[in-house]
């Protein structure tokens, strides 16, 4: 299991930075983990976008559809490409503390 | 700790105990050990590491036929070289054939022989397959295709309320109630499918060929059963499970009863269906299948849609995915339909059908233990890119987006990742 460490903690992740428990994530993880992807400062639309994908991964087990993102958060479908420019899934999910999902992602 | 059991290697050694197959045989001993195919290889160029070249993973699967197929490989194997399928083994397989090569085949057209090297790879894959040694990252994604239909997992329910909102947006955007996005209806002229993140996460894709197929007046449609156009098992290695994929897709067009197949923008959804699988499945398809990239230029030079290429005024490059341009011949239509809706175009070097390998295909997206070894080979892609000068790279295939997404971020590139149908649609002028 790899390790990746921001501002001196350490996190177990897989081989592309996913955190391999997802368990002990918070919003303190999130924002390093942010940070590590050079984005310095979360807006509110960031963490609606974060709380929305955390929230729907404890209560379904995996990442929400876009679809939902956008119509949960109100968040338009291509600023969501701006605000996390590695995607949903590399970017917002990797900061929501999922594990990655599969396929061409 | 890896403890093979006979019945493994048994399993394993009987992907190459194939004497009906010439193919592999004769690919198997011809290499010449000539060394021109090093520089072609992404990932010997990135890393100068000489255990990586393709002659070197030919060797690997030739060393062991060696041991057990020839008669001095069985006799004096240390002599030829030969090498025993054991414990120790299996970690340098798996690495060579699964981590280390895309299956981009670019070394082929290198070769000074012409050996499908690619083609050997992925029989190493098959081996590996056959004795359970697909990494696991990738098999979960082979294992969603199988058990849902798609390789996202994505419900019926999630499917049909994604479709419904893009074709409401579209809608609005047209200002046209009859834009649509059909879902299953019968004897349409062109069954269309999707790669499983445009519903999931990246659906500016859908919305734009939508509305391409409405200017076109198009008749067509999208199942709502096997929209899937991936096909992973082809990269695991595993037919029998590729099997199962293709023949879903074949069905459900024989099912709506659709004149055309019409693949989605994805490099292997292509090979692995419309050229490969006739082979593994050993039939004759009853119906059209064509790329929507072919689909896209015909549109424009027949005049069925009008382009306007004065719209987009950036710089625009073309990534080719090598599915597409060495496996599947797709090499002159992207840029004739690039030629039409953008004014300022500028190849990478080397392009076509010579280009590099974006280092995320062969499955390697899926598996996450090579992302730190993706990175470094995709350093050559990021390097062509920056060179280029351009502000947005066009690739049409969703793997190659997410790869050059990867890439754009990590080597800071500040460039826009787009695909073809996503450029059409921009440039498109409506009656």
């Amino acid at each position: 299991m790899a390790t990746l460490e921001i501002d001196g903690r350490v996190f177990e992740v897989d081989g592309d930075g996913f955190l391999a428990t997802p368990e002990i994530w918070n919003e303190e993880v999130a924002q390093l983990f942010a940070k590590y992807d050079g984005l310095t400062e979360l807006t509110d639309k960031h963490w609606a976008i974060v709380r929305f994908i955390r929230r729907n991964f404890e209560e379904k087990g995996n990442a929400p559809m876009i679809r939902s993102i956008c119509q949960d958060t109100g968040v338009k479908l291509r600023e969501i490409y701006e605000l996390f420019p590695l995607g949903p899934a590399r970017g917002a999910c990797r900061v929501a503390g999922l594990p990655k999902p599969d396929g061409c992602v | 700790m890896i403890t093979l059991s006979q019945n493994q290697i048994d399993r394993g050694l009987d992907i190459l105990n194939n004497l009906d197959n010439s193919k592999l045989l004769t690919h198997l001993n011809s290499c010449v050990h000539c060394g021109l195919c090093s520089t072609s290889c992404i990932y010997f160029l990135a890393d100068q590491d000489p255990t990586l070249t393709p002659a070197n993973k030919v060797d690997l699967l030739a060393s062991i036929y060696r041991r057990y197929f020839t008669f001095l490989g069985k006799t004096f194997p240390a002599i030829t070289g030969a090498r025993s399928l054991n414990d120790d083994l299996i970690p340098e397989m798996v690495d060579k054939f699964f981590g280390a090569c895309t299956m981009c085949s670019r070394c082929n057209i290198h070769c000074s022989i012409g050996l499908d090297i690619a083609f050997l790879v992925r029989t190493g894959r098959m081996m590996l397959s056959e004795m359970g040694f697909v990494p696991a990252t990738l098999q979960s994604t082979v294992n969603a295709a199988l058990s849902t239909g798609n390789n996202m997992g994505i419900t019926y329910d999630e499917f049909v309320d994604t479709i419904q909102w893009l074709e409401e947006d579209l809608q609005d955007e047209l200002n046209d109630t009859t834009a649509s996005i059909p879902l299953n209806q019968p004897d349409k002229n062109v069954m269309y499918t999707l790669n499983p993140r445009e519903p999931k996460f990246f659906p500016l894709s859908i919305s734009a060929m939508a509305k391409v197929f409405h200017a076109a007046k198009e008749s067509w449609t999208i199942s709502t059963e096997m929209y899937d156009v991936t096909n992973y098992a082809f990269f695991s290695g595993n037919l029998a499970e590729a099997s199962i994929i293709a023949h879903r897709m074949m069905n459900e067009m024989e099912k709506l009863g659709a004149k055309e197949l019409i693949l989605a923008e994805c490099g292997h959804g292509d090979r692995a269906f419309r050229w490969e699988a006739p082979n593994y499945l050993k039939i004759h398809f009853n119906f059209n299948i064509r790329t929507s990239i072919e689909l896209l230029a015909d549109y424009i030079k027949s005049g069925r849609i009008k382009v306007n290429k004065n719209i987009i005024k950036q710089k625009v490059t073309l990534h080719d995915p090598c599915n597409l341009v060495r496996n599947g011949g797709i090499v002159e239509e992207q840029r004739y339909v690039l030629s039409q809706t953008v004014t300022d175009f500028v190849e990478m070097t080397p392009h076509g059908i010579d280009n590099y390998c974006c280092g995320g295909g062969g499955g390697q997206l899926a598996m996450s233990e090579y992302n730190e070894r993706r990175m470094k080979t995709g350093k050559l892609k990021a390097d062509q890119i920056r060179n280029t000068g351009a502000q947005i790279v066009v690739t049409p295939c969703h793997n190659c987006v997410d790869q050059l997404t990867q890439l754009n971020s990590y080597y800071k590139l500040n460039v826009q990742i787009k695909t073809l149908a996503e450029i059409v649609a921009d440039a498109l002028v409506l009656d």
